[in-house]
């Protein structure tokens, strides 16, 4: 599903953020990137749903070179990888609705299909009593929720999440990551870049461990530390 | 038709969330659009009036007393022959004195001049008044019909001249006015659109495509700028009635221009320029910032 092949960033500045990353992701597997701040768990999430370029090396997304993707492409690439961003990335002017509502706008459905789509989503992540409040209006877990709900609402194979329990307490980081399970459970990959060392002991899964830019661990049903 | 409809309520929906700079746009749009349609009409007028007083401008050959019917015929046909006359007429003697007497009866010229001292005229309009003085004198050379000729000499020249250089000055500061109105425009706009950057980066990195994204704020430039004409041809067309009319009052003679027809070319002007510019505005600014947004 997700292959990456020998893939490094370098900055102008000469900091190495990635180096060497071979990577292989089979489709409906879920995946930790660990590693402390600044190992380049973000900056390789980033690179795959092309937010940034690697300097060398190249990401296939099922068979699809990334490094062959023009810019006007780079939208449909979008649209089949959710993400969900730990500043959550919300609309705040617009309501709980109107932010999940958004990913499908462009897609040229129906509004009944929007709907429909819509109330299903917000049920999953449990906000359907919310959806016309305002972001500020919710907790950081909900707020986190409502990402969520954006991310998948149009049932996208993958789903990056980069540190999506960051800046919620241990209860709703835990509530989190069993909505992101539950997610995995419906036939998602998903890939979770995260230092929350609680969470990866507690539901293990494949654990991948960066460190200044290199894998140094790649591990089934791993913990945080080796 | 779906996303027209959904770029149109976006474009509403942002209008009215970004409230106070749009009304602060709107503002500056319409002033920006009042000055430039202030130098149109002004532009107009002006040359309005130079072609008025060019058109004016006319040679009087004044033909000898010896002269036949047949020869003031025979001349005038090659006078008309003449590169750049558009018309040559005959005025007799008696036609003009006539007219003349018209023009100053608050003289009593019957009791001062006995005779009519006026000889037969030629009434020469030209078609391109850069050549007035040539022409002039080429029929000045016909000295056995031609006692005199008369066109405004210098005066005539300058006149000429000056109309041609307010007409290239209007499209100079039509040209320079556009620009600038542009300018104007796209930076009002752009700091519209500075405003909500965050809800770009989030369109694009949901996978909105650049045009769904530029759609609603390409609407939203049409409707500040056509908004903004609006308001501003209005007050154009009420001030320019209000003032026109008093200083028509102080000065009757003076050739304003209150053809409606062109009047209405010029707000027709103002009003697209501003849609046009409100449009144009809004996709350089747009494509700025999605060219930094990744």
């Amino acid at each position: 599903m997700i292959r990456i092949k020998n893939l490094r960033k370098e900055y102008p500045n000469g900091l190495v953020a990635l180096d060497n990353i071979d990577l292989r992701i089979q489709k409906n597997e879920f995946v930790y990137l660990v590693g402390a701040s600044g190992a380049g768990k973000s900056t390789l999430l980033r690179m795959i749903f092309r937010a940034d370029y690697p300097t060398s090396g190249d990401i296939y997304i099922d068979n699809f070179s990334l490094s062959n993707l023009k810019q006007n492409q780079v939208p449909y690439l979008r649209r089949s990888i959710g993400v969900v961003f730990q500043d959550f990335k919300l609309l705040p002017r617009r309501t709980v609705y109107e932010n999940v509502a958004f990913a499908l706008r462009f897609l040229n459905y129906s509004r009944s299909r929007i709907r429909r789509q819509v109330s299903q989503v917000l049920e999953l992540v449990g906000l359907h009593q919310k959806m016309h409040h305002l972001p500020s209006e919710l907790s950081g877990g909900e707020q986190q929720r409502i990402c969520i709900a954006r991310a998948i609402v149009n049932n996208p194979p993958i789903l990056l999440a980069d540190e999506p329990t960051g800046s919620l307490d241990p209860d709703t980081s835990w509530e989190i990551m069993q909505l992101l399970s539950k997610i995995n459970a419906r036939q998602t990959t998903v890939v979770v870049a995260t230092h929350n060392k609680g969470i990866v002991d507690d539901i293990r899964k494949r654990v991948v461990a960066l460190d200044k830019g290199l894998i140094v661990r790649d591990q089934q049903l791993g913990a945080y530390d080796a | 038709m779906r996303y027209l409809s959904f770029f149109i309520s976006e474009a509403l929906i942002g209008m009215k969330r970004s409230g106070l700079m749009m009304f602060i746009a709107i503002v500056t749009i319409t002033v920006s659009l009042i000055v430039f349609g202030f130098f149109l009409l002004l532009s107009s007028n002006m040359t309005n009036l130079a072609d008025f007083i060019s058109s004016r401008l006319e040679i009087r050959v004044f033909l000898t007393e010896t002269v036949t019917r047949q020869d003031v015929e025979d001349f005038m046909s090659r006078v008309r022959s003449f590169e750049h006359v558009q018309s040559v007429s005959f005025v007799d003697r008696d036609t003009a004195w006539t007219q003349f007497k018209q023009n100053y009866s608050n003289i009593q010229l019957d009791d001062l001049v006995s005779n009519n001292p006026l000889p037969d005229t030629l009434k020469v309009v030209m078609t391109d008044n850069e050549h007035i003085q040539k022409t002039a004198e080429h029929i000045e050379q016909h000295s056995t019909y031609v006692s005199d000729v008369t066109y405004g000499g210098v005066i005539a020249q300058r006149m000429t001249s000056f109309a041609k250089w307010v007409r290239i000055g209007g499209f100079i500061l039509v040209g320079f006015l556009t620009t600038a109105t542009l300018f104007i425009i796209v930076n009002t706009i752009r700091l519209t659109i500075i405003n909500r950057r965050d809800e770009v980066e989030i369109m694009s990195l949901v996978g909105a495509t650049n045009a769904f994204i530029s759609g609603p704020f390409m609407i939203e430039g049409l409707l500040m700028g056509s908004g903004s004409s609006l308001l501003a041809v209005v007050f154009l067309k009420f001030s320019y009635s209000f003032f026109a009319y008093r200083f028509q009052e102080a000065l009757p003679y003076f050739p304003l221009v209150f053809k409606s027809a062109i009047l209405n070319e010029i707000y027709i002007f103002v009003l697209l320029l501003g849609a046009l510019l409100g449009v144009l505005g809004a996709y350089i600014s747009i494509s700025r910032i999605l060219k930094k947004v990744i």
